[in-house]
Parts: C-alpha cells; sequence; structure tokens
C-alpha cells in the first residue's frame, strides 16, 4: 500500500515537471538563425571562428547586458522576449555541400536567416536557395564582388568587395610611387583557383590596368597544394614590383615560406581577405610575416583607436576562441546585429518587411569600421571600408588612406636575409 | 638555364619526399594487396607529433622524425592487428573501407583535439637556411628532407633484397600460402609491413615540420600523390616507388613553371593515365 502511495506520488511530481517545462517551452519564443560555415576542411579555422563571431552577438542580443554599449545589449531578445537560436552547419568549405545545407537549413530545420559562409564559393550557391525560397541572406565576409552584382533581393552583405579593395591597392601604389618615390610599375598576382580568387584577380587587373600599371604575371594555383615551388618561381622569374595576393589559410603560409625558401620580395604585397588577415597565421608566421600589407576592416589596433565599444564584445569572443576578432569574423557578428536590428525595427518577423528596412535604414553598427551599415543595390554595404595595414611584429599598423595611417610603411620590403 | 636547373631541383626535391611517402603505401600494397586509404593521415599524424615534439619539448624535426617514424610504425601495426586482419579474406572492398573509416576518425579526432588552426614549427635548425649557387637557390631543409628519403628507401631496399625479412616479405606477397607452408609467420610478416609501411610515411612527416604548416587536412594531396606514385610505379616496387616519384616530381615543376601554375596536377594525373595505359602494372610492377 505505501508502495502505490509512494509510485503515485512520484508520478504526480513528474507530471507536474513535464507540464512545467513544456509552459516554459511555450512561454519562450525562439527565431531560427542558420548559421553554415565551413567548419571542416582546409578553412575551417576562419569558419569556426565565424560561428564563434555569431554566437557572440546572438549572446548579447539574447540577454541583457547593461555593460556593452552595442545595440540591443541592454534587452533580453528581438520583439519582446524573442530568443535567437542559432542551429549550425558545416560547408566543408565545398559549393555542392553548401547548397545541400541550405536546403536543409531551410526546409527541414525551418530557420529564418542563414548567415555566412565565408567562402565566395559557398556562400553564392547557398544564398540562391535562400533567395529562392524567400529568405534572408546575411553574408558577413565574402568578399566576391559576383555576389552583390546578382540583383538578389534577399541577399545582404556587410564586407567590403574585392573590387573595393582593388581600387583602395592601386591608389595606395600610386600614391607609394608619389610620396615615397617607391617606382611600382609592374604588377603580379597570384590567386587561389576558386570563386574568390578568381574574382579578386579579375578585379586586381581591371583596377592595375585602369591605373596605369602593367601586370606581368598572373598566378593561379590549386588550394591546398603540396608546394607552391612553380607559383613563386613564376613570379619570380618575372619580379613584379608589387604583388596582390588571395591565398586563403595554409596556402598563404606556404606561399609565405616558398618566397622565403627561393629568397625572393617583391617591393611590396597587398592581400585581400586571406591568410594575412588570420592572427593565428601571423602568430604562427612569426617574422616571416612582417612587412606583408593587405586590406583590414579589423584588428586590435584600429579597435582600440576608432572603434572602441567592439573591446567589451571582444572579450565574450575571445573567451571562445582565444584570439581577438579579426576582418572576416567580426562581420559575421556585425551581420546577426544588422538583423536582429532590421527585425526590431520592422517590428514582425515578415521577410518582406525586413527585407524593406535592410534596403532602406541606415543602421548603427559600433562593431563596423566606420560605424554605420547601409545597404545599396544588390545588397551590397555601401559604408563597408578597409583600410590598409602592415604588420610589424604581428601587429596590424595603419598605413592608408593617410586619415588613419600610424606608421609610413616599408616599402620596399626588407629582404629575407636582413630581417 | 639557371632557372631550368631551379626549376628541375624543385622538382627532384619533391619527388624524393613523394617517394618516401609512397614507399610505405607501395609496401603495404603490393604485399598484401591491401588499400590503406588512411595513409595521408597517418603523415599528418606523424606531422602532429614532430610539431608537439618541437613546440613542447624543443625537440627539432631533425631528430624527431625517429620519434614520428617509430610512433607511426606502432600506428600501423596496430591497424593492422585491429582492423586489417579481421577484413582480410572478407570482400575485397573491406580493408578499404575500413582505413577509410579510420582516415576520418584520425582526421577529426586531430581536428577536435588539435583545431583547424595551421601549425607552424618557427625555429627549427634548418629554418630557412639555403645553399645559393649563383642564381640557384635551394631551401636546406627540402635537401635534407630529399636526401633523407633516398637513404630511407636504400636502407629500405636494401631490407627487401639482402636480407631473410626481405625474402619472407617477397615470398609472402608472391604466394601467403607457400610461404606458410615454408614456416614464414605470414600474420607477423603483415603486421610488419604495415609498422613498416607506417614507419616510412612517418619518417617522412617528421621531416615535413621543419617547413610545412601542419594541419588536419594536410595529407589529403600527398595521399592521393602517394596512390598516383604507387600505381604507376608498381605495386610493391621500392624503385618503382622512387621513379615513379621522381617523374611526377619534375613533370609537376616543368608544367607548373613553363605551362601554367593551375595546370601542373592535370599534367601529372595525365601522364599517370597514359602510364597506367601503356604498362597498367607499372613502371617495375611485379
Amino acid at each position: 500500500m505505501q508502495n502505490r502511495k509512494f509510485l503515485a506520488v512520484v508520478t504526480l511530481l513528474v507530471f507536474a515537471l513535464v507540464l512545467s517545462a513544456s509552459c516554459a517551452l511555450a512561454a519562450e519564443k525562439v527565431l531560427k538563425i542558420g548559421v553554415l560555415f565551413p567548419l571542416t576542411g582546409p578553412c575551417a579555422t576562419a569558419g569556426q571562428r565565424c560561428v564563434a563571431a555569431v554566437e557572440t552577438a546572438a549572446e548579447v542580443i539574447n540577454n541583457k547586458h547593461p555593460e556593452l554599449d552595442v545595440p540591443l545589449a541592454k534587452q533580453e531578445g528581438i520583439l519582446k522576449g524573442t530568443k535567437i537560436q542559432l542551429v549550425v552547419a558545416d560547408t566543408q568549405g565545398k559549393p555542392d555541400v553548401a547548397k545541400s545545407e541550405a536546403e536543409r537549413l531551410v526546409n527541414q530545420e525551418g530557420v529564418y536567416t542563414i548567415i555566412g559562409s565565408y567562402n565566395s564559393s559557398a556562400s553564392k550557391p547557398a544564398s540562391a536557395v535562400t533567395e529562392r525560397s524567400k529568405k534572408l541572406f546575411m553574408c558577413g565576409c565574402s568578399s566576391s564582388a559576383a555576389l552583390t552584382d546578382r540583383d538578389f533581393k534577399y541577399f545582404y552583405r556587410l564586407a567590403p568587395t574585392d573590387k573595393t579593395e582593388s581600387h583602395e591597392f592601386v591608389e595606395y601604389i600610386g600614391w607609394l610611387n608619389k610620396n615615397q618615390k617607391a617606382g611600382i610599375k609592374t604588377i603580379g598576382l597570384i590567386y587561389e583557383n576558386t570563386e574568390f580568387g578568381k574574382h579578386a584577380a579579375d578585379e586586381g587587373k581591371a583596377a592595375a590596368k585602369a591605373a596605369g600599371f602593367e601586370v606581368v604575371v598572373d598566378v593561379p594555383f590549386n588550394p591546398g597544394a603540396t608546394n607552391l615551388n612553380s607559383e613563386v618561381q613564376t613570379l619570380k622569374a618575372k619580379n613584379p614590383d608589387v604583388v596582390f595576393g588571395a591565398c586563403l589559410g595554409g596556402d598563404y603560409t606556404l606561399w609565405v615560406r616558398t618566397m622565403k625558401q627561393m629568397n625572393w620580395l617583391p617591393k611590396a604585397v597587398l592581400n585581400y581577405c586571406t591568410g594575412y588577415q588570420d592572427p593565428k597565421i601571423t602568430q604562427q608566421l612569426g617574422a616571416d610575416g612582417n612587412f606583408f600589407m593587405g586590406g583590414t576592416g579589423y584588428s586590435p589596433e584600429i579597435g582600440a583607436k576608432y572603434m572602441k565599444k567592439v573591446a567589451a564584445v571582444e572579450k565574450i569572443y575571445t573567451k571562445k576562441v582565444g584570439v581577438p576578432f579579426d576582418s572576416d569574423s567580426i562581420q559575421e557578428a556585425v551581420a546577426l546585429f544588422i538583423l536582429a536590428q532590421a527585425i526590431e525595427k520592422a517590428g514582425t518577423l515578415d521577410v518582406e518587411k525586413v527585407a524593406e528596412v535592410l534596403r532602406t535604414t541606415t543602421f548603427d553598427s559600433p562593431l563596423s569600421l566606420g560605424g554605420k551599415v547601409a545597404f545599396g543595390p544588390g545588397g551590397q554595404n555601401m559604408k563597408a571600408t578597409s583600410i590598409i595595414t602592415q604588420l610589424h611584429d604581428g601587429k596590424y599598423m595603419p598605413v592608408y588612406p593617410t586619415s588613419y595611417a600610424e606608421i609610413k610603411a616599408i616599402v620596399p620590403m626588407t629582404p629575407w636575409d636582413k630581417r | 638555364m639557371s632557372t631550368f636547373v631551379q626549376v628541375m631541383l624543385d622538382g627532384l626535391l619533391a619527388g624524393m619526399l613523394y617517394a618516401l611517402v609512397a614507399a610505405g603505401l607501395s609496401l603495404i600494397w603490393g604485399v598484401m594487396d591491401v588499400i590503406n586509404f588512411a595513409h595521408g593521415e597517418f603523415l599528418m599524424v606523424a606531422m602532429y607529433l614532430s610539431y608537439w615534439l618541437g613546440f613542447l619539448a624543443h625537440v627539432d624535426p631533425i631528430v624527431s622524425w625517429v620519434a614520428s617514424g617509430a610512433f607511426v610504425f606502432i600506428l600501423g601495426a596496430l591497424t593492422y592487428r585491429f582492423i586489417v586482419s579481421r577484413c582480410i579474406g572478407k570482400a575485397a572492398m573491406a580493408p578499404l573501407l575500413a582505413t577509410f573509416g579510420l582516415s576520418m576518425f584520425l582526421k577529426n579526432f586531430c581536428l577536435n583535439r588539435f583545431s583547424p588552426n595551421f601549425r607552424i614549427l618557427q625555429t627549427t635548425v634548418l629554418e630557412g637556411k639555403k645553399i645559393i649557387l649563383g642564381d640557384i637557390v635551394i631551401g636546406l631543409p627540402q635537401l635534407v628532407t630529399g636526401l633523407f628519403s633516398l637513404a630511407i628507401l636504400f636502407a629500405l631496399y636494401f631490407l627487401m633484397k639482402k636480407t631473410r625479412l626481405g625474402w619472407a616479405i617477397q615470398a609472402t606477397a608472391m604466394d601467403r600460402e607457400a610461404a606458410e607452408l615454408m614456416g614464414i609467420n605470414t600474420d607477423r610478416i603483415y603486421l610488419l609491413v604495415f609498422g613498416l609501411g607506417g614507419a616510412c610515411v612517418g619518417i617522412a612527416g617528421g621531416l615535413l615540420t621543419s617547413y610545412l604548416a601542419v594541419h588536419p587536412e594536410v595529407g589529403a594531396l600527398f595521399g592521393l600523390i602517394a596512390f598516383l606514385i604507387v600505381a604507376m610505379g608498381g605495386f610493391g616496387s621500392i624503385p618503382g616507388a622512387l621513379a615513379a616519384a621522381i617523374l611526377i616530381g619534375l613533370v609537376e615543376a616543368l608544367a607548373g613553371f613553363y605551362i601554367a601554375p593551375v595546370f601542373k596536377y592535370v599534367a601529372v594525373f595525365a601522364m599517370y593515365l597514359a602510364v597506367i595505359m601503356i604498362r597498367p602494372k607499372g613502371l617495375f610492377g611485379w
């Protein structure tokens, strides 16, 4: 008899527990956001950091953070309590996988938006899926200009494009010739033979020719190669004054080290969003990475001077990955912040209305260089800026535009044997 | 002319490294008729071991290759004992699929434990050293790796041709049942062959750390090239592996420089197809 009573009490307790849990679940409104990045494969490092950046933004948006001076930090969730729930998926850096994972996120997981996908070659097919399904695609850092030339209605990209960076590069070379008597006449390009690399190179060549520079060598390579000997040998044989580089991850380190092995350097190297921007790669390359230059949207040095509100958010991010934000990962955090601000302003989850807000609003964005985000035709952020930095002992020192410059760039680069 | 010599030298050194990576695979494939799909991942494991020894204990790759070789010898032997031996005599694809599973396990284990970050040993004995002969530059890490490869391949060849163990391995490769009737413990031979195959790629991985970044994907293309070399050189043939590897290194370098860098693997695979069409057993096949 006593056993029966005990059983009845336990059963009642279990029911009560299940009921209260389901009530709590029902009370918590969630908005599913797909987070689609390369978590395995050659670009996994960058992809995992991008995911951590989106998670950081979600943490700030979902919980009260009165200590942070960024939009939505002082409230809990969006639309009066809706919490953001991230559904993470892996592209492996492959376009076909990106497409099928985007389809899964949209059709099976029922996500509201996808944020992704680092590689331009992956963002392209994944965003075609969302466009067909009339879902938003927030693209943080894929830089191929072709992505915003498609006139998509639901695609929005935060980072500057390769086109913007190419123009900045040639403008800077002109400035170097004028002010530092650099004597730069010829340009070479080395790039991975992918959507990103090819478009970056096309934009680089077009900008160089338009500015009157001669492009003397053009070296595409297969990413993940066992060596880059022929590639560097080809560059060395033509000996361009400046090289534009579009090499991601491990290929960047291999390229730099092969140049060292072959005892060759051009007068200057300017990198698109590549391994150059990765603080871990920079740390690993040590002194070998010095004096290389590239477009940079964020570094702790830039943040300390021009984006002071980032530091507090960066603490949350650094706890996750052990390194500060870089130019790419911070754009992914911005992507979620901007989306949340747009939903909040629209006051609804209606995709058409949120898209309208995205198209017509200038957003405050303390995590962006310049502090503002506004989307133009094709969904490109018209306020996106990057500055040219040069690496000095692991620090990204701004060198151009002159309004940001903190040091005079070392051009020509210090030869390998004199470092 | 100096450019041509430089390109040839680069190709030759790359080929010598490929030969060491492929020699172990060739041995396993030739003797046991088993394709070790985890060969590239064995290289990656060896590189990680060498990297951590260098990073944590300051052991230079010029020394730590011994540990890498020994570790991957044990890994190879364990792979045979617990995975491959259970697949032999089953469906033809069983060992291939089992080692494919092992490769996925190793890759994802390293991805999980060591993150996808690229890791480079910054200060090694050979780091940045080079021999400059006029316009020709030879990187010392590459040269030393190439010379080590040649020495180890020679030792392996000597083992196979001049020792009783080598004869037992060859006998097992020719006819396992007959070898058993002659008193050869073929199971132990298989275990040793898998271990030796692992040791070769382990040594290559240990040395590679002196100039190449380590990451979980590093073995993929090396593994693929090793398969080409084995098929081109002839299954089980050490001189075949060396010849095919040097040929691949040279074609890669020459096509990459004189045609287009992006064409180098096209040229390599085209040559592989041509060799296989003309001589399906490979250049030195048994």
